[in-house]
């Protein structure tokens, strides 16, 4: 009997076998492990997101919700709403306005790859990729330096899950309490001192006597953090991830780092690090002879969708000249990802960076430790030797 | 499934089948249109999904506030029948529709 458990330690080693099976046997699937529906075709998810009166996000779009959080981010409120939100914030990460932060992080990447030179074998994420994208966070956001690695633990921690129990266990939440105190802290600073940075902004922002509230500037700025740390940091491991292994690819972006910018596209579609949210419906919908119930929850597998066939021949093979256009590496329709453009810079400098001081290299380890989340996949190590 | 034309810079035409419901930004990128960037995945947020509406005009919802305002930000002229394909849907009522791509995106 077939079943998709996306709190299984399997599903988070490989999810695509079963997404297969998913997309061509049951295309409208009842997990009882997820208690949800789970659209895995591209077509399916791509009518999803762009019909959000049905599917809605008020409920919540995390697999596994954090308390109380749903309502209160841009990611968990559907338009009218939502959109006045955004448009509060979304202009600080456009990619004209992210021109200023190209140098600074280009800086940040050379100096955090520098003393790999030195190193025959390292942990790309412990010694690269999570001193990266926390330096490159603190620089957007304008966070205060020395609270970096406490804030990425807690960071990590909060988008993880409990294998056993599939919800949120103390570990976890308390990371997230602890994320939101922080966050509080950082904001009433911010308010007393305005700087011209993110969070400064977003907590003064206001259009039409319209603001983020008390509630909305904490978890907006939680939710960025978790973005920029976590997210962001997630990628990053599997792009370095998909390098290490398809050695041609590797070898032609090294000899041309232009080509990055194609081969980041590819490794979102192939393996985007955001592999499945979820939504609520509004409404009964009839979907593949399936009879989905209003107030039911829908996972949209965005995992799945990239590997669809019927939307991308050959979906299995990497290759980095497709051009994969339409990708839901980074979601889409009104809550695509905000960080797209400063993810898609952060990753083309630290990889560049990177390349510069160890073009040739391969992993060490056949079986990596996948992080515990029915949300995201990515490898909680990635030992890498110079070859 | 109503179709669209869309008119690519280089002057070809491509008759797409669109779901409804699907915008027509949506529709470009996954049938592999030339000229359209979207690189903000349809969010309104980065004016790279800028068309020429060329009919219709009258079956269309008025763009938004948020629209109105990226429209400002287009890399192409800015016509009166400029429109963010990201925001258009797609219902039987705009059959047969045609949309111009601008020269460039970026």
């Amino acid at each position: 009997m077939f079943s998709f458990d996306p709190y299984s330690p399997a599903v988070d080693a490989d999810p695509f076998p079963f997404y297969k099976t998913l997309r061509d046997e049951f295309p409208c699937f009842w997990s009882k492990e997820a208690n949800m529906w789970v659209l895995s075709r591209y077509a399916d998810i791509v009518t999803a997101l762009n019909d959000w009166q049905t599917y809605s996000s008020a409920k919540g779009n995390l697999m596994t919700e954090l308390p109380n959080r749903a309502g209160n981010t841009l990611g968990t409120t559907d338009p009218p709403r939502h959109d006045r939100l955004r448009g509060l914030i979304q202009h600080a990460f456009m990619r004209r306005n992210l021109e200023s932060l190209g140098d600074p992080i280009r800086d940040i990447a050379r100096q955090t790859a520098a003393p790999l030179a030195d190193m025959k074998e390292f942990d790309f994420i412990a010694d690269y990729s999570s001193k990266f994208t926390v330096r490159v966070l603190w620089a957007a956001l304008g966070l205060p330096l020395g609270d970096e690695a406490v804030v990425r633990e807690k960071a990590v921690m909060m988008v993880q899950s409990d294998p056993v129990t599939r919800s949120k266990g103390p570990e976890h939440l308390a990371a997230y309490n602890w994320m939101q105190e922080y966050a509080s802290s950082v904001i009433a600073e911010r308010r007393k001192n305005p700087q011209n940075d993110l969070i400064s902004h977003f907590s003064t922002a206001e259009i039409d006597g319209d603001r983020l509230d008390e509630r909305e500037v904490l978890l907006t700025t939680t939710t960025l953090i978790m973005a920029g740390v976590e997210s962001l940091g997630g990628f990053m491991a599997m792009f370095a991830l998909n390098m290490a292994d398809q050695v041609e690819a590797r070898r032609t972006c090294v000899a041309n780092p232009e080509l990055l910018a194609d081969a980041i596209e590819e490794s979102l579609r192939f393996n985007t690090s955001a592999q499945r949210f979820r939504r609520c419906l509004t409404r009964d919908v009839e979907l593949h002879g399936q009879k989905m119930k209003e107030g039911d929850f829908v996972c949209l597998a965005y995992g799945s969708g990239n590997r669809d066939e019927r939307q991308y021949p050959n979906p299995d093979s990497y290759d980095i000249t497709r051009k994969p256009k339409g990708h839901l590496g980074f979601g889409g329709s009104v809550h695509a990802c905000l960080g797209t453009s400063i993810a898609r810079l952060s990753v083309k400098s630290a990889m560049e960076a990177f390349h510069a001081v160890v073009p040739e290299y391969r992993r060490l380890e056949e079986r990596l430790p996948w992080m515990p989340s029915s949300t995201f996949r990515s490898p909680m190590r990635l030992v890498l030797a110079r070859t | 499934m109503p179709q669209v034309t869309f008119i690519e810079p280089s002057g070809n035409e491509v008759q797409i089948d669109v779901t409804n419901g699907w915008s027509l930004m949506q529709a470009a990128t996954s049938n592999g249109v030339e000229g359209m960037e979207a690189e903000c995945g349809g969010s309104c947020a980065c004016a790279t999904c800028h068309c020429y509406v060329e009919d219709h005009q009258d079956k269309l919802s008025p763009a938004a506030e948020t629209e109105l305002e990226m429209l400002e930000n287009v890399a192409s002229e800015r016509r009166p029948n400029s429109r963010l394909a990201c925001q258009i849907k797609m219902s039987n009522e705009l059959a047969g529709m045609v949309v111009r791509l601008p020269a460039t995106q970026v």
